[in-house]
């Protein structure tokens, strides 16, 4: 009975709201009459002012930097909340939980691998501002190298008080570059390093700093969370 | 030949995305068993996700990266906001699916079950 | 002027990223850095407070780049007020759970202060923001510490009840993407001020599905019934402090966000009358439900539920008269509801269910905690001389004045409900025996501050209520001018 009476809630629902994007169009243009669209702004600015290749770059990490930091603090509370959360005291804690161990080929393969995907990672968050990527991208990347080093094999660790570290170090970099902004410049998160040439590595002042800072933050504390998370016996 | 397609595209995307959000819903609302609910959770956001970015896309249009090369032939290029929203709020699922699921282990190590209908203890 | 709206979150983040790192050096520090950063703030707001009321608002703009393509922060009378009670009920909340517990180690310690100060940095950016998307980011932020702090004691029931509002809490953010997708489609535009001023340009069917998909994903966080279910048991689980930053900040903020989607953003007549009918249906439910409870905690959640109908219900009515007395309840609520849970965690201290019968003749071993406890039970029923008998009668002119009679009989009936499940609680701390086998606890040294300062507030405005109505009067003038606060932020260059 209860099934029934979701599963008509959900077709209304869904009618509706299918009704509306129907209505808006894939690939047409959709706005009103007479709005001169923010993005139009955007990609004129990314090039004349900014010299940043990747406009989703120049986006996230300057025009909207506030939402940015809002998101590293999230990230930052998901790893508290998941610590405090999963606490236990010292007596009661317990070692890997393992199931069986990994056959020949993962434990060989993963050697090979593991420096290869750290490369890749810091590769597309360097490169964050002109090709596709970035520092959560990057971040990600080199936290799946390190997953899987801690499936391979029993024994890898990862010491948790240097992860903590440069979590900290990571966002104070992002927040500092920000007061310092405001300090010198006027407003927060304002760019104040010299903006280089279109496409050249060293170009767009502050904006491949504070990603690369973002590409440690998030590798850092995705590899916490897998092992917080690997070291729950019971 | 092009404009069926088109026609057909239109719907096919946005009406698989609003129905990977409902099936996500029916999930999260109907499921007895506390690790599906987590991951029906995750099906939503994914879905979100899935429509936000399909709002951003222009006909014929192309990344918006100005790479070497680009400003002898300027063609469209699509909404870049849309993907800069839709980097916010993948990050943002990944952390409360985090926080959700270590609720999920704390539950287990009390209760010893999974099953939503003996952890009940909180009544009217 | 000692710094710029901004500092509100900035601060605070690089406290948080740096409390890991002196938390290795002193383990002191983990506890003393929270509470300077909140006086700093509680400092800075009454600064920034002073100077608004004089020459308009403030509003900043961030990475440089003037808005609509930038995000900015405004500080105008109305979210100056609200930004400045939730500073001070933070710091209130830091002095109160200094050394609440006794036995809790250093790691959970540290966790708890890094996570109520972002919950207080989360509400107070909720209500500073001026962009919808960095609304939804700060309701993450916000949402999350909450989760954790709800679950931060390991008895059995807290980690159900903390995922409870998970389940509620992430059905609010996919709604408000949705309804931010909607706009953002058919306006081009993520900026408040900029959506209201095109917003009569969008078709009416997208608006009301807009608005209506707004008003649920905040309606859950502002527990509006039926989108409350989580609320009592998250309440009741919580620790006594966490649970007045709950009652004292988040619902706040949350109400001010819906609030300024309706009056700013929209300009549907009709929400008006929505507001109304919700907050009616909400104060009825939630009072009726509050005389059944027999946990001190779960009475007092469900009576917070039912002043926020209240408060739904005055800002509903429209005019000015309407906010200055909705702003009136929010400021007499936060501060009495906190004064009730901080004492009241101190009546159920030892007990291991917290329920009403064990608070039998405890008024002779802790005196001063059921003196405060009794005073913000009075308070709250609106009996004079106390706060609550101003705003409450600010609410039956106001109500009076637009020739609602309803909501003046409705208000009445409820305040009768309200002194009968209150008046049993009082009845029971003074006039009945003690159970033997129920111990009590004094309070702690700062614990005696926190509590007496917030009883002190609401003697000082029961009898001389002009020391705020000032700073109300110009909130609500604030909130009606929809033109001006378009206009102060479009025209910024």
């Amino acid at each position: 009975m209860k099934k029934f009476v979701v599963i008509l809630l959900l077709a209304v629902m869904g009618y509706y709201i299918s009704a509306i994007f129907f209505d808006i169009g894939f690939g047409n243009s959709h706005l009103v009459e007479g709005i001169s669209p923010v993005k139009d702004a955007y990609l004129e600015e990314t090039v004349n002012t900014l010299s940043v290749a990747n406009t989703v770059t120049s986006i996230v990490v300057n025009f909207r930097g506030f939402d940015t930091l809002g998101e590293v603090t999230v990230l930052f509370l998901a790893v508290t909340a998941l610590g405090s959360i999963l606490y236990k005291k010292r007596h009661q804690a317990g070692d890997r939980s393992v199931l069986f161990s990994a056959s020949k080929i993962v434990t060989s393969g993963s050697k090979l691998l593991f420096p290869a995907i750290v490369l890749l990672g810091a590769y597309v968050f360097i490169h964050g501002h002109l090709s596709p990527g970035g520092g959560f991208q990057g971040g990600v990347i080199i936290a799946t190298g390190f997953l899987l080093m801690l499936l391979a094999y029993e024994n890898f660790t990862v010491g948790h008080n240097a992860l903590s570290v440069i979590e900290s170090l990571a966002g104070i970099t992002f927040a500092g570059v920000g007061m310092w902004g405001l300090i010198y410049g006027g407003s927060f998160l304002e760019n104040f390093l010299p903006v280089g040439t279109l496409n050249d590595l060293f170009s767009g002042g502050v904006i491949p700093i504070i990603y690369i800072a973002v590409g440690f933050k998030v590798a850092a504390e995705l590899t916490g969370v897998i092992y917080t998370v690997l070291h729950e016996k019971g | 030949m092009e404009d069926t397609l088109f026609k057909l595209l239109d719907y096919g995307i946005y009406g698989t995305a609003v129905l990977v959000i409902l099936v996500g819903l029916y999930g999260a609302l109907v499921k007895r068993s506390l690790l599906k609910i987590v991951i029906s959770l995750s099906v939503i956001d994914s879905g979100i996700n899935l429509l936000l970015v399909a709002i951003g896309y222009l006909k014929g249009g192309t990344a918006p990266i100005f790479s070497p090369g680009y400003l002898e032939n300027p063609k469209v290029m699509v909404d870049p906001i849309p993907q800069a929203l839709v980097l916010t709020a993948i990050v943002i699922g990944f952390g409360v699916t985090a926080v959700a699921l270590s609720l999920v282990i704390r539950l287990y190590r009390h209760h010893h079950t999974l099953h939503i209908d003996e952890i009940k203890n909180l009544k009217w | 002027m000692v710094g710029t709206p901004v500092l509100f979150v900035a601060i605070p983040l690089l406290a948080a990223f740096l409390i890991p790192l002196f938390g290795m050096i002193w383990k002191e520090s983990v506890r003393i850095l929270p509470g300077i950063v909140l006086a700093y703030l509680l400092v800075l707001a009454i600064n920034l407070m002073n100077y608004v009321m004089v020459n308009g608002p403030i509003v900043e703009v961030i990475a440089g780049w003037a808005p609509p393509l930038g995000i900015n922060l405004i500080f105008s009378p109305f979210s100056g007020f609200l930004v400045t009670l939730m500073v001070f009920l933070g710091l209130i909340v830091w002095i109160y759970s200094y050394r609440f517990k006794r036995n809790v180690d250093f790691e959970p310690a540290k966790k708890y202060f890094i996570l109520l100060m972002m919950l207080i940095t989360g509400s107070v950016g909720m209500v500073l923001t001026g962009d919808i998307f960095n609304l939804f980011v700060f309701i993450e932020i916000t949402s999350i510490s909450a989760y954790a702090l709800t679950a931060f004691y390991t008895g059995r029931n807290s980690a159900e009840a903390s995922f409870k509002y998970l389940m509620h809490g992430s059905l609010a953010s996919a709604f408000l993407l949705i309804a931010i997708m909607i706009i953002y489609s058919q306006l081009g535009t993520l900026n408040m001020a900029d959506i209201g001023s095109k917003m009569h340009l969008m078709k009416p069917a997208f608006k009301i599905s807009a608005i209506i998909l707004l008003f649920t994903a905040l309606g859950i966080e502002a527990e509006i019934f039926p989108l409350n279910g989580w609320a009592p048991d998250a309440y009741a689980e919580a620790p006594g402090p966490v649970g007045a930053a709950f009652a004292g900040i988040v619902v706040k903020a949350a109400i001010y966000a819906s609030i300024r989607v309706i009056y700013t953003l929209f300009d549907l007549s009709g929400a008006y009358d929505l507001l109304i009918i919700i907050g009616m249906i909400t104060l009825i439910i939630a009072e009726t439900a509050a005389i059944r409870q027999e946990k001190l905690k779960r009475m007092l959640a469900y009576s917070s539920i039912g002043q926020m109908g209240l408060v739904m219900v005055a800002f509903g009515i429209g005019t000015e008269e309407g906010v200055f007395a909705a702003l009136f309840l929010m400021f007499n609520h936060a501060i009495i509801k906190s004064l009730l849970f901080l004492s009241g965690s101190y009546l159920v201290y030892n007990s291991k269910d917290k329920l009403i019968k064990e608070v039998n003749g405890i008024g002779k071993f802790l005196p001063i905690t059921s003196f405060l406890f009794v005073l913000g039970a009075f308070a709250i029923v609106g009996l004079p001389p106390f706060a609550g008998f101003w705003s409450k009668l600010s609410v039956l002119s106001a109500a009076a004045d637009s020739n609602m009679l309803l909501i003046i009989a409705l208000v009445l009936i409820v305040s009768i409900i309200e002194i009968v499940y209150y008046m049993r609680v009082v009845n029971r701390i003074y006039f009945f025996k003690k159970d033997e086998t129920v111990s009590s606890q004094r309070p702690t040294f700062n614990a005696l501050i926190a509590m007496l300062t917030l009883g002190a507030i609401v003697l000082i405005v029961g009898f001389y209520p002009d020391a705020i109505t000032g700073f109300l009067h110009r909130a609500s003038a604030d909130l009606m001018d929809k033109a001006g606060y378009i206009n102060d932020v479009l025209t910024l260059n």
